[in-house]
């Protein structure tokens, strides 16, 4: 076959890939660079095919899928959706909305609720930002979260009022505590069904006795105040939509929007909460990106179209500057590895180890999310990270694992490989990973004491085998 | 000869059960129903990996007694990883398939071990992923061999007496079997599981029947789990994707259709009326909800009284439907209208 794949498109290809999903193996790859990048950034944003784990075998399997009721079920349940789908930018926008969206399962109890809100992203989340606020306003979870089934009519609570400013579209700053209780009055009255029932159900922990019951958005008109109000100079009768729209509106909206998506999907930010007092790491990026709102009448798809195909995403100084997070590691590993082939008990272990290194999913530490970036980094969270990703990349039954081995083994073919050769082809088919020449030279040392590598070597497999463990523990293979 | 069934419909008798995920008076997630020949109820809750303590064998019956448990998960004798499905011979011995293990285990009525006999694999004798448990009236018993999508006959102790299926969806093919029932005439049932049909034989594995196909109109199927035959000939399939009960006739043809209908059990009041704060706002509660939701699961998830992955069905002589309702910890019965 023709080809004109070169290094260099693999490696910007790999770039995306491990931004726009959880890294891929070198077949994929290959097979990316074949089709180029323009096609390959077509593809993620609109998969031809979403092919993923059915979910009839997952539940025959995993009984507790019945209900989805814990955490360890619950996310479980979508680890196995990222390992397995075809789709990983979906995954990875879904993971964006569940950062930034916070809810988590301390508060909330029931894991299924959280994954119907998961389910939702990853319907809405490179849709228009005006239809994902509105579902993010109906959805039961967040409003349990926030507690708006006690925002009524005359007696406001003001949690998701404020929150859909300050944490969900705007930020600090760009309103006032006048905006907040306008806004909490366009909200009275979005409320789930049966709420007292459920919140009591909630408060007690309790899954008795038969479960818990899922809820279910419930507009009570009767509850809602139908008075004029004035919200970011605006005034009207307005409800929830019309508050969505005035908010969308916003060019601080379009500013907030756009840094979160360069965080997640470029360079790490500072923390939020430090917006309004620190300009961002790139200007010129984020007006791109505020343009691209606007112009497509606020839809995410459009603005990530424009930040995957930029110079800015593009730029080999982006390149392994993000520390992956707890999540991408363990997925990726997984995938590079060889994912799940059937059902298995294997997912909760991936599922314990993500919350060891710091990001428990459905459960973050706030109603912030998690910041990520340096902060995945602490003196435990490293052996954790270093000790599951060799773990995994250490089996060779995986059939991942196998396909690296029968490359290095075909490459043995002709000739030996020197301990050089073998550590350069091994890096090639991990990343491509680009160590410093101190860490590369430390790998060599390690294969130089097993000598030059056959085809026919009996220990074969497991001299690549430690070697590969060797390489995901290092920095460049932890870094996005 | 089956004698063609009235058109009695089926209505709701009695609900009973309590989440109870750590062992205690009460079920989880139960999977599989078997009656003793006193009319005594084993409910298996399969429970999970995740909730280590729920997984066992309860004993009620339908005045809700609660008769104690036995079992436990683990590996050793008597115990269990992956149980799919318990059912009774004749001697009141209780069988329970492990789909993790590759065993069945074999208790006296009370529940004490008796023994065990299972071996791995793929050849004749040789079970992967046991799903489904049924004897016919000499004692053979049948299991479906989930992974080698076939059926296969032991005597009670284990001796291999053959079998039959094949991957596939042509008569007598199978794609993951799981229930399996025998009749009072000894034709057996077996639930196709991803062909989302049942097929029925002789105990030498005549093809007799097919019925089901993919859907979720009525007589239709979304990956079934179970099935169960009346005395009357009356065939109930519990219709898991689909989150409901189907009784179908001895052809094959719709009968009804049971969405679920739960009602308070003694054990659930009990904790209500232990626990005032939720008793009270239980008052206000109510369950039947016009749900917006776009499956039928999420359905199920949002109404109460509705079955939440109904996987095992039951038969008695009295005619009675027992639904092991699995994410709810309960089972519904039903009885013949009057």
């Amino acid at each position: 076959m023709a080809t004109t794949r070169t290094a260099s498109d693999i490696a910007l290809i790999a770039h995306l890939m491990r931004r726009a999903g959880f890294g891929a193996t070198r077949d994929q790859l290959e097979a990316l660079a074949e089709m180029g990048y323009d096609r390959a950034v077509d593809e993620l944003l609109n998969p031809s095919e979403v092919r993923y784990m059915p979910d009839d075998l997952l539940r025959r399997y995993h009984m507790d899928y019945s209900d989805l009721r814990g955490n360890l079920s619950s996310s479980s349940y979508w680890i196995y959706r990222m390992v397995t789908t075809s789709a990983p930018l979906e995954e990875k926008i879904a993971l964006l909305w569940h950062r930034i969206f916070a809810t988590g399962q301390t508060k909330l109890i029931q894991g299924k609720v959280i994954v119907t809100q998961i389910d939702m992203f990853r319907k809405y989340g490179a849709g228009s930002f005006r239809e994902l606020l509105l579902q993010l306003s109906r959805d039961p979870a967040m409003i349990l979260w926030l507690d708006n089934q006690d925002n009524h009519n005359g007696a406001i609570n003001e949690n998701y009022g404020r929150e859909i400013l300050e944490l969900f579209s705007m930020g600090v700053g760009n309103y006032t505590e006048e905006d907040i209780k306008e806004c909490s009055r366009a909200f009275t009255g979005w409320s789930i069904a049966n709420p007292e029932y459920m919140a009591i159900k909630m408060r007690n922990n309790t899954a008795r006795p038969f479960g818990y019951i899922a809820w279910q958005y419930l507009y009570r008109a009767d509850d809602h105040d139908n008075g004029e109000k004035t919200f970011l100079g605006k005034t009207g009768n307005f409800n929830g939509e019309d508050v969505i729209d005035i908010i969308c509106e916003q060019p601080a909206t379009a500013r907030f929007i756009a840094r979160h998506l360069y965080h997640h999907f470029v360079a790490d930010e500072p923390p939020v909460p430090q917006w309004p007092h620190v300009e961002p790491k790139d200007p010129e990026a984020i007006q791109l990106l505020v343009d691209a709102y606007f112009d497509s009448d606020y839809n995410i798809g459009a603005m990530l179209d424009v930040l995957f195909r930029s110079d800015f995403f593009k730029a080999e100084s982006a390149r392994f500057t993000r520390v992956k997070s707890p999540i991408e590691l363990v997925v990726g590993t997984l995938r590079l590895a060889g994912g799940f082939q059937q059902p298995t008990y294997d997912v909760y272990e991936a599922t314990l180890a993500s919350g060891y290194m710091g990001q428990a999913l459905l459960n973050p530490v706030s109603v912030e999310g998690w910041q990520g970036g340096d902060e995945w980094i602490t003196t435990g969270s490293v052996v954790q990270r270093v000790n599951y990703a060799s773990k995994i990349i250490g089996d060779t039954s995986r059939p991942g694992v196998q396909s690296i081995i029968q490359r290095i083994r075909n490459a043995a073919a002709d000739q030996p490989l020197t301990p050089a050769a073998l550590v350069d082809l091994a890096l090639e088919l991990t990343g491509p990973l680009s160590p410093p020449d101190e860490t590369r030279q430390g790998l060599v040392d390690f294969a130089n004491a097993q000598g030059d590598l056959t085809p026919d070597d009996p220990k074969l497999g497991a001299k690549i085998s430690e070697l590969l463990q060797l390489i995901v523990a290092t920095r460049e293979y932890q870094m996005a | 000869m089956t004698t063609r069934i009235q058109s009695t419909q089926l209505r709701h008798r009695i609900t009973i059960g309590f989440c109870a995920d750590i062992g205690g008076r009460g079920f989880h997630l139960p999977n599989s129903i078997a009656l003793r020949s006193d009319g005594r109820i084993y409910v298996m809750s399969r429970s999970s990996q995740v909730h280590p303590l729920g997984a066992r064998i309860g004993m009620t019956d339908l005045k809700e007694e609660f008769y104690g448990e036995f079992g436990s998960r683990g590996t050793d004798d008597g115990q269990f990883i992956g149980p799919t499905d318990i059912a009774f011979d004749s001697k009141d011995r209780l069988y329970l398939a492990d789909e993790q293990l590759n065993r069945i285990t074999i208790y006296d009525a009370d529940g004490n071990f008796i023994s065990k006999w299972g071996t791995p694999g793929n050849e004749p004798g040789q079970i992967s992923g046991p799903s489904g448990l049924a004897f016919d009236s000499n004692d053979t018993l049948y299991i479906t061999d989930q992974w080698n999508h076939r059926v296969q006959k032991f005597t009670p102790d284990g001796n291999h007496l053959g079998g039959w299926g094949e991957p596939g969806n042509g008569p007598g093919q199978f794609n993951m079997p799981w229930g399996i029932t025998v009749d009072n005439e000894d034709n057996v049932f077996i639930v196709d599981w991803r062909n989302d049909r049942v097929q029925k034989f002789s105990t030498d594995g005549e093809h007799l029947l097919t019925f089901g196909t993919h859907g979720q109109d009525e007589g239709r199927l979304d990956r079934p789990a179970d099935v169960a035959v009346a005395p009357s000939g009356a065939i109930y399939v519990a219709d898991w994707g689909n989150q409901r009960v189907q009784a179908f006739d001895p052809e094959g043809n719709f009968l009804q259709l049971l969405r679920g209908e739960a009602t308070m059990t003694a054990w659930g009041q009990e904790y209500l009326d232990a626990n005032a704060d939720e008793s009270q706002a239980r008052q206000s509660y109510r369950p039947y909800i016009d749900v917006d939701a776009e499956t039928p699961d999420e359905a199920s998830a949002r109404v109460e009284p509705y079955f939440w992955n109904p996987i095992g069905v039951e038969t008695d002589t009295e005619e009675r439907l027992y639904v092991a309702d699995a994410a709810r910890h309960r089972f519904q019965v039903y009885e013949p209208a009057k």
